[in-house]
């Protein structure tokens, strides 16, 4: 028998070329006793490689290779918890205090953290980094000898292997006699490792690749850097044993050491810290009375349910001691409400009354009956998960930075965030590996498709031979084979966008903390779902754009509509909120903005909040791969009977018409059908969720089936059941997490139909976001009846601002911001409105003289998007001061078109040059020389010979430098053309008959291929009346296939389809328009 | 109208169709040669209107039914500009290359000789008609004006004195060839015409674009800025002889090349160039339909040059002529010939010759001072020609300077081309530059017969290869070696192994082999006293098809 107790994972970042999970089930293929994974300066793949060995009933260890200050790597294995934390505190220590992927423990380090690890001297593995800065010790007896008698007296005498590898290699075998005899004199056991990098031998192409990858060198010219061959794979037990058939007590040595090593990853000793409480008070008894001083704001006195909720959930937090959990999330969301910060807790939370009485979520489970089990259960044995939604931006962070303060430096830490190798990056890594010129290797990467939906014919094979690749051209061959292997293999470990760790005590003893990119912050090695698996509770804050857009229109509303508005007491069932809701009004709406929801929306007619919840939940995979949208909408629309699969479900399924939307639903069914418990259920729709077995299925079906022989339901009923549970559960959306995303939503829409103008610009804020490109979300606002007004040096700010307005149906406009202007630098930007603020500016002269930190291009995107046209008269909002108007300044400004201004900027950026401007100086001193260039300025302005832009150049001018235009439509200057040739606009489509042929322009503002829809692509064509959508089907596509995917603006012919209210056009012909040079844009989702 | 100027349209394309009248008419579209790029790089007018774009894929063009989709020649490129620079120098003399696709005539003084300008206008464009181009045709007051007008209007056009601004004035402003940057400018301003710039006030023109606004504001007015800049007779090198007899000897061969590279090195001595590289093209006397393959030369049909073949592809710089290339310039004829000599004795033509044309590259002659501190190094042409000597013997590839090359592969190296004393010098401090760029490369470069970093403490032993390595025969019994049979023979003592070595995966030529390290118990011959001896060898065996050989001994 043999343990492996040297493998390396591709967790060690270009070092090993297997998952650890391949790596598990090759060992246990092979028939391996033991086998430990020492990543390199880590314990990254730790938690997968526990997970895969507890499934495949693998002994498994841990430890890490520990790059040493001296270049060398000592692998360390854990025999014990305290070696454990020893490894994560060493580990810790030396990533902090050096860069991002570097770092490297000291001598005095290995000696403060020996207890309880094991070294494995002996080995040749060293750090290239700092490889030069070694000698070759190797190669000196004395010197190996006396660096094991120092391991020995670091680690002590007993917890120090020499360790042998064999891969066929002269040096190493010379390398190897010396450490025998080195063994011999110092009697150290020997043991027998592989040091293994990948589970089979062919991976170790990929480790090839990997090396030359590290080395930024192609293959060609890695040359020895590669390995000389493929043997540092796992390899069964009798290939060991023959290998060191000569030293056969090395291989008896790794079932002794593995015996050794008691420590295994169940032994975390991760604890969860408590909340500091007040004298006198326990954690179960504050929380208590924090829960009851929030449920009397939210139910009132007499809610006996809602007691009885509460009760029984404290009941449980109190069994599971998840008090302090709770307390602590409490406490967020307590800071977040002093400070101002909008929060509000989404997912499962939303299940838990107690969790809506301390303020933690919005949405009121015992109101709704939502499942408390889906949150919380005793079976399950995990601890809750609770997300936050936060303004995203700065607001985010000054929450993590107080629970940093809060909780410590080591005590709290960002989740991380395992970057893979997808198709693109795969593609482009080996490509250059393969030595293939930066042009080829574009145009190999671009084949690489990105659409969601790819059709049977959509290879890669295929895209290779259109695109002139050749095959049978070995190197083609070899990267295609490559780009598909690396596939799904860690390349990085970046940060997670909002998950945190908190523990009892120090964090750094339960997994290694790393600096992040970002200062300031620190990461743990693992990412969240390591961390869930192992039982770490994490704290997800998560920044949602919505949010922030909320958060700003308030503050919108407050300084400009006079008004205060309070998400929580929001009127409920607004007509006009529904009425928007109905016509699919929706763009910019969090959650039901998007094609697919505005298809749905006319449909199913929401008419109060729950309907919203249906809403947000229905346009999902789950019940679209499941076939529950067509029978709820048609029950919805009286078209089809209310039915239930067994009359003891409809007190589940009533409220969604008999039909399972929810995953609270999926375990109430489970529940009442098969007499599951709420946790059994809660573990049903795990078994069931992506990471499915067979095994386990069968298991569960047949538990399922035997539950309801008990309650005694028909057989064609438990067939029905157990169709809807599986084909739900794996993309089944949480009723909760619904409601809790359907309030944002509603309040999104409301703050949109009652305060259009201060919601658009926190909108135009807070890009990018959503669905809609600015460019159409400026469109349908002005659509609405919103005066939009361009950036203006004399008016606009860095954000997009609001403005009184007397001459538009909205009494507020609002004014596109800097941030808009392309290539234009905030700090220029901010300096110009200080500027500004101290005295308007006179000239374009003037402002380049007062804002030197304009540049050049900074200055002639502004001329160039009109706004430098501060032209008194022209526009009332723009009229001159009192300072200026009627000084000489006052009657330089007056640039009647952009190009007044462009040509004036392109003097007043060139510099007069030192020779003039001292010559000036010294004639006639400052004042005299202003006066000199205010004359010199209106000369030259009334001197201007360039013709104005045409409407067609404006337009381009603003798409160019700002990405959309508050002018007119790019289609409005051409309708005349376009009715001539049959075309109808968006807005009209409503009032035509279906089935009717029409044709329909616009520019494609979304592309939508998605991977439910069975190949079709969806198109939506903006005019200046609105948004009409095409449907392609998969022929017409390979059709149009480059026209669909290059033109901006697009002529559609086909026929009319309205179906309850939802209108679109089936094409049946495509055709490109030249409508204007500007260069719009599209969201595309492929 | 004192200049003309022919511009071709569509210069890469007319260039192909020039070769394949064939495509006359069509619409044609060139893709870059070089596979897997396979971009649009050119292509004619009814290519366009027919929907290709530069920069498409090739499969995407080849959709287009109507359109012909070929590679780019640069080599008809090459000769159609030759065609047109011999069109403009059969009307004057003084004419300026101004780029592949345009040529600027003087015609100035010319109008007695040619006729007036229209006449010289429809001949210059039928004579370009003649050579297969379709030309435009300006007339001109001034080169630049002249040269504007060929590339904005088609056919001929014929601009008088004064008529220079108005003529212009509708031609896009990009026909001046203005900076992307000054494009942009102008295109901000709207100005799109070379009318629309001649017509801003020069002061403020200058005050805003600078001396390049001032320069693009004057072409576009027709104003003359600068003189033509006549095209020079290149620097061209070349004796050839026609024999009345095909020679087939190598000793009148030699007579004959003595005769051409005397007048040669004479002409280089007079332009003050020697040469680093000479061209030996032999036309052969072969009978129709008869191939020979000989050596490394191979002769298709008769009156053809002849190809080289070689298997160092390294030596040859074009496949279709012999190339000779020093290491210095010079220009000794006689050190040329003797040279040459070698060259051919070690490759004979394989046919009698009829034929022989000798092409020089000229070079700036060597001019070099000794150290006065160091032993003067051999002269690198005596060096030169006892190298040439040593390949003569040996043959091609086989002398010069080892270099081991970075790759576990056994064996691995190469020969390099020996470098003398003051060369390895220069390669020396190439090398130390280099090897500061990238610190942890092995060291590519080894000046004279150093050998490279290989670390000689790890061997003990030395290890003679064979080269080629031996083949054998092995007998194997429980996985161990037991006996050889071959060249080498005898009992295995003791072996140690296997050590495997496999690499180049990614190519089509991977490699994969196992090294065993053996004692051998040989038997002497008969006269020897003692019958047996024991030697240390290297058994090699290919692991892709299980060949054994013997590679090498220790001793």
């Amino acid at each position: 028998m043999y343990a492996e107790l040297h493998t390396r994972s591709s967790f060690s970042f270009l070092e090993g070329a297997s998952l650890p999970e391949d790596l598990v089930a090759r060992a246990r293929e092979l028939g391996l006793a033991a086998v430990a994974l020492l990543d390199r300066d880590g314990v990254y793949g730790a938690p997968r490689f526990h997970g895969a060995a507890q499934k495949a009933e693998l002994r498994v260890h841990v430890g890490a290779e520990v790059t040493s200050a001296d270049g060398l790597r000592y692998p360390l294995l854990a025999a014990s918890r305290t070696g454990y934390q020893n490894l994560c505190r060493l580990i810790t220590r030396m990533k902090l205090r050096a860069p991002k992927g570097e770092g490297a423990a000291t001598e005095a380090d290995l000696a403060e953290h020996a207890a309880g690890l094991i070294c494995l001297a002996g080995a040749e593995d060293r750090n290239p980094k700092i490889e030069s800065r070694v000698s070759n010790f190797e190669f000196r007896t004395s010197s190996f000898e006396s660096r094991l008698c120092w391991l020995c007296e670091i680690f002590g005498r007993q917890n120090v292997y020499v360790e042998l590898q064999r891969h066929f290699d002269r040096r190493e075998e010379a390398r190897n006699q010396r450490a025998v005899e080195a063994a011999c004199a110092l009697r150290l056991p020997l043991v027998a490792t592989n040091g293994v990098c990948y589970a089979t031998p062919a991976e170790r192409e990929i480790a090839d690749v990997f090396t030359a990858l590290r080395h930024y060198r192609t293959l060609e010219t890695a040359g020895r850097l590669l390995a000389s061959n493929a043997e540092r794979h796992l390899k069964p037990p009798a290939e060991m044993e023959r290998l060191f058939a000569d030293l056969p007590e090395a291989v008896a040595n790794t079932l002794e050491l593995s015996a050794r090593l008691e420590f295994t990853l169940r032994d975390l000793g991760y604890q969860f810290p408590p909340y500091p409480i007040p004298e006198g008070e326990t954690q179960i008894s504050f929380l208590r009375r924090r829960t009851a001083e929030g449920a009397v704001g939210r139910y009132g006195d007499g809610n006996g349910r809602a007691a009885r909720q509460l009760e029984r959930e404290l009941a449980l937090i109190e069994k599971l001691h998840l008090e302090g959990y709770f307390l602590i999330v409490w406490d967020i969301v307590r800071y977040c409400r002093q400070q101002g910060i909008l929060v509000q807790g989404r997912g499962s939370a939303a299940n838990s009354a107690v969790c809506y009485a301390l303020g933690i979520t919005a949405v009121d489970p015992v109101g709704m009956d939502l499942l408390f089990e889906r949150f919380l259960s005793e079976e399950r044995g995990e601890w809750p998960d609770i997300d936050l939604d936060l303004p995203s931006g700065d607001q985010r962070e000054r929450v993590i930075q107080y629970i940093y303060e809060r909780y410590g430096q080591r005590g709290a830490a960002m989740t991380a965030n395992v970057i893979t190798y997808r198709g693109r990056s795969a593609a482009r890594e080996v490509g250059k590996v393969l030595g293939f010129d930066a042009e080829t290797l574009g145009r190999l990467t671009s084949l690489v498709s990105a659409w969601e939906y790819r059709d049977p014919s959509d290879t890669l094979e295929r895209h290779f031979r259109d695109a002139g690749f050749d095959l049978e051209q070995a190197r083609i061959r070899k990267f295609l084979e490559l780009t598909r292997a690396l596939q799904d293999l860690p390349r990085h470990l970046g940060q997670h966008s909002g998950g945190l760790v908190i523990c009892q005590g120090q964090l750094d003893a339960v997994v290694p903390l790393e600096p992040a990119t970002m200062p300031g912050r620190v990461v743990v090695q693992w990412d969240k779902d390591d961390c869930a698996s192992l039982g770490m509770i994490k704290v997800d804050l998560l920044g949602l754009g919505m949010m922030a857009v909320l958060e700003d229109s308030i503050r919108l509303i407050r300084d400009h509509y006079r008004e205060e508005v309070d998400l929580a007491h929001l009127p409920a069932d607004d007509p006009e909120v529904y009425a928007a809701l109905q016509k699919a009004d929706t763009v910019g709406l969090f959650q039901v903005e998007s094609r697919a929801q505005m298809s749905c929306l006319p449909r199913l007619r929401p008419e109060r909040f729950y309907d919203l919840v249906v809403e947000v939940a229905i346009i999902r995979p789950g019940p679209i791969v499941g076939n529950m949208v067509h029978p709820y909408l048609r029950r919805r629309q009286g078209c089809e009977a209310v039915t239930y699969p067994h009359p003891s479900l409809e007190p589940v399924l009533r409220r969604t018409l008999g039909v399972p939307l929810f995953q609270e639903q999926l375990l109430r069914m489970a529940m009442i059908a098969a007499g599951f418990t709420g946790g059994a259920a809660e573990d049903l729709r795990r078994a069931m969720g992506f990471k499915r077995s067979e095994k386990r299925m069968k298991e569960i079906e047949q538990k399922l089936r035997l539950g309801m022989e008990r309650q005694g339901i028909a057989a064609k009923a438990q067939e029905e059941i157990i169709q809807s549970i599986s084909a739900f559960a794996l993309y089944g959306f949480p009723e909760s997490h619904a409601a809790s995303f359907a309030l944002i939503a509603y309040a999104s829409a409301y703050l949109r139909c009652h305060y259009l103008a201060a919601f658009t610009a926190a909108l135009l804020n807070n890009q990018p976001m959503g669905f809609y490109h600015p460019s159409t979300i400026v469109k349908d606002a002005a659509r609405h009846g919103l005066r939009l007004q361009p950036v203006d040096v004399t008016r606009s700010d860095w954000p997009c601002t609001l403005e009184p307005c007397v001459d538009a149906p909205h009494p507020i406009a609002l004014r596109l911001g800097f941030g808009y202007v392309r290539g234009m630098r905030e700090e220029a930007a901010r300096a110009m409105v200080r500027e500004r603020a101290r005295q308007p500016f006179g000239s374009i002269d003037d402002l380049v003289r007062r804002v030197p930190g304009l540049r050049k291009d900074e200055l002639v995107t502004l001329a160039e998007i009109g706004a430098l046209n501060f032209v008194p008269g022209s526009c009332p909002s723009a009229a001159p001061t009192n300072q200026t108007a009627g000084s000489k300044a006052g009657r330089a400004a007056q640039h009647r078109h952009r190009r007044d201004a462009l040509w004036q900027v392109e003097r007043a950026a060139r510099p007069a040059g030192p020779l003039l401007e001292r010559l000036e100086d010294r004639e006639s001193g400052i004042e005299s020389r202003k006066s000199k260039i205010e004359d010199r300025d209106s000369k030259v302005d009334t001197d201007s010979p360039l013709a104005p832009m045409t409407p067609e150049e404006r337009l381009v001018a603003d798409f160019h430098g700002t990405g959309l235009t508050v002018g007119p439509h790019p289609l409005a200057y051409r309708r005349a053309e376009l009715e001539a040739l049959g075309v109808k606009p968006a807005r009209a489509l409503a009032r035509l008959a279906s089935g009717q042929k029409v044709r329909v322009a616009g520019a494609v503002i979304v592309r939508q291929r998605p991977g439910t829809a069975k190949g079709f692509v969806f198109l939506s064509l903006e005019d200046e009346t609105g948004i009409a959508n095409a449907i392609v089907t998969p022929d017409l596509f390979q059709q149009y296939r480059v026209l669909i995917i290059r033109e901006p603006f697009l002529l559609v012919k086909g026929t009319l389809q309205n179906q309850g209210g939802v209108i679109s056009v089936k094409a049946e012909q495509l055709c490109p328009l030249t409508m204007s040079r500007a260069p719009v844009t599209s969201h595309d989702f492929y | 109208m004192n200049f003309a100027c022919l511009y071709i349209a569509d210069f890469p394309v007319q260039a192909v169709v020039r070769g394949e009248p064939a495509l006359r008419g069509r619409a044609v579209t060139l893709v870059e040669p070089e596979p897997p790029p396979c971009r649009v790089f050119a292509l004619n007018k009814a290519a366009r209107q027919a929907g290709v774009e530069i920069g498409m894929s090739r499969v995407e063009a080849a959709l287009l039914p109507e359109v012909a989709v070929r590679p780019r020649s640069p080599a008809a490129e090459a000769s159609a500009h030759a065609a047109l620079l011999d069109l403009a120098r059969s009307f004057t003399p003084r004419f300026e290359d101004v780029a592949a696709d345009t040529v600027v005539l003087d015609l100035g003084g010319l109008e007695a000789l040619l006729g007036p300008a229209a006449q010289v206008a429809c001949r210059l464009a039928a004579q370009a008609r003649e050579l297969g181009l379709e030309a435009r045709v300006a007339l001109a007051p001034h080169p630049d004006a002249a040269r504007l007008a060929a590339r904005g209007f088609a056919g001929i056009t014929l601009i008088g004195e004064g008529e220079e601004a108005d003529r212009l004035g509708s031609l896009p402003v990009e026909t001046l060839d203005p900076s992307p940057e000054m494009q942009e400018t102008l295109a901000r301003w709207g100005i799109h015409t070379c009318g629309a710039l001649a017509a801003l006030p020069s002061a403020a023109l200058a005050e805003r674009l600078g001396q390049e606004g001032v320069r693009l504001q004057t072409l576009a007015r027709g104003g003359a800025l600068r003189a033509l800049v006549p095209a020079e007779e290149p620097l061209h090198f070349e004796e050839a002889i026609d024999l009345e007899y095909p020679v087939g000897e190598i000793e009148p061969l030699a007579f004959i090349l003595s005769r051409l590279l005397h007048p040669l090195c004479a002409r280089l001595a007079a332009r003050g160039r020697a040469t680093q590289e000479l061209r030996l093209a032999l036309d052969v006397d072969v009978h129709e339909d008869r191939q020979v393959e000989e050596g490394n030369w191979k002769v298709e049909n008769r009156n053809s040059k002849i190809e080289i073949r070689s298997p160092e592809s390294g030596l040859f710089s074009n496949p279709e002529s012999r190339l000779l290339r020093l290491p210095v310039p010079t220009c000794d004829p006689r050190l040329l010939l003797k040279l040459w000599l070698f060259d051919l004795e070690a490759h004979p033509p394989s046919a009698p010759v009829f034929k022989v044309a000798l092409t020089a590259e000229p070079a700036r002659p060597r001019v070099a001072q000794g150290d006065l501190f160091l032993p003067r190094a051999p002269d690198p042409q005596k060096l030169e020609l006892t190298l040439a000597r040593l390949r003569g013997v040996v043959g091609e590839g086989k002398a010069g300077s080892p270099e081991l090359l970075d790759t576990h592969r056994p064996d691995a190296f190469r020969m390099r081309k020996f470098v003398g004393t003051d060369d390895a010098k220069v390669e020396g401090r190439k090398s130390k530059v280099e090897s500061r760029k990238s610190k942890t490369s092995p060291s590519k470069t080894h000046p004279g017969f150093r050998l490279s970093n290989f670390d000689c403490r790890t061997s003990r032993l030395t290890l003679r290869l064979f080269r080629p390595p031996l083949a054998a025969r092995v007998e194997v019994r429980d996985g161990r070696l037991v006996r050889v049979e071959g060249r080498v023979r005898g009992r295995v003592l003791w072996a140690s192994g296997p050590w495997r070595t496999s690499g180049d995966w990614w190519t089509g030529r991977p490699w994969n082999c196992a090294a065993w390290d053996v004692e051998l118990l040989v038997p002497r011959a008969r006269s020897v006293a003692r019958a047996e001896s024991v030697r240390c060898y290297r058994l090699c065996r290919d692991l892709t098809d299980g060949q054994w050989f013997v590679g090498g001994f220790y001793d």
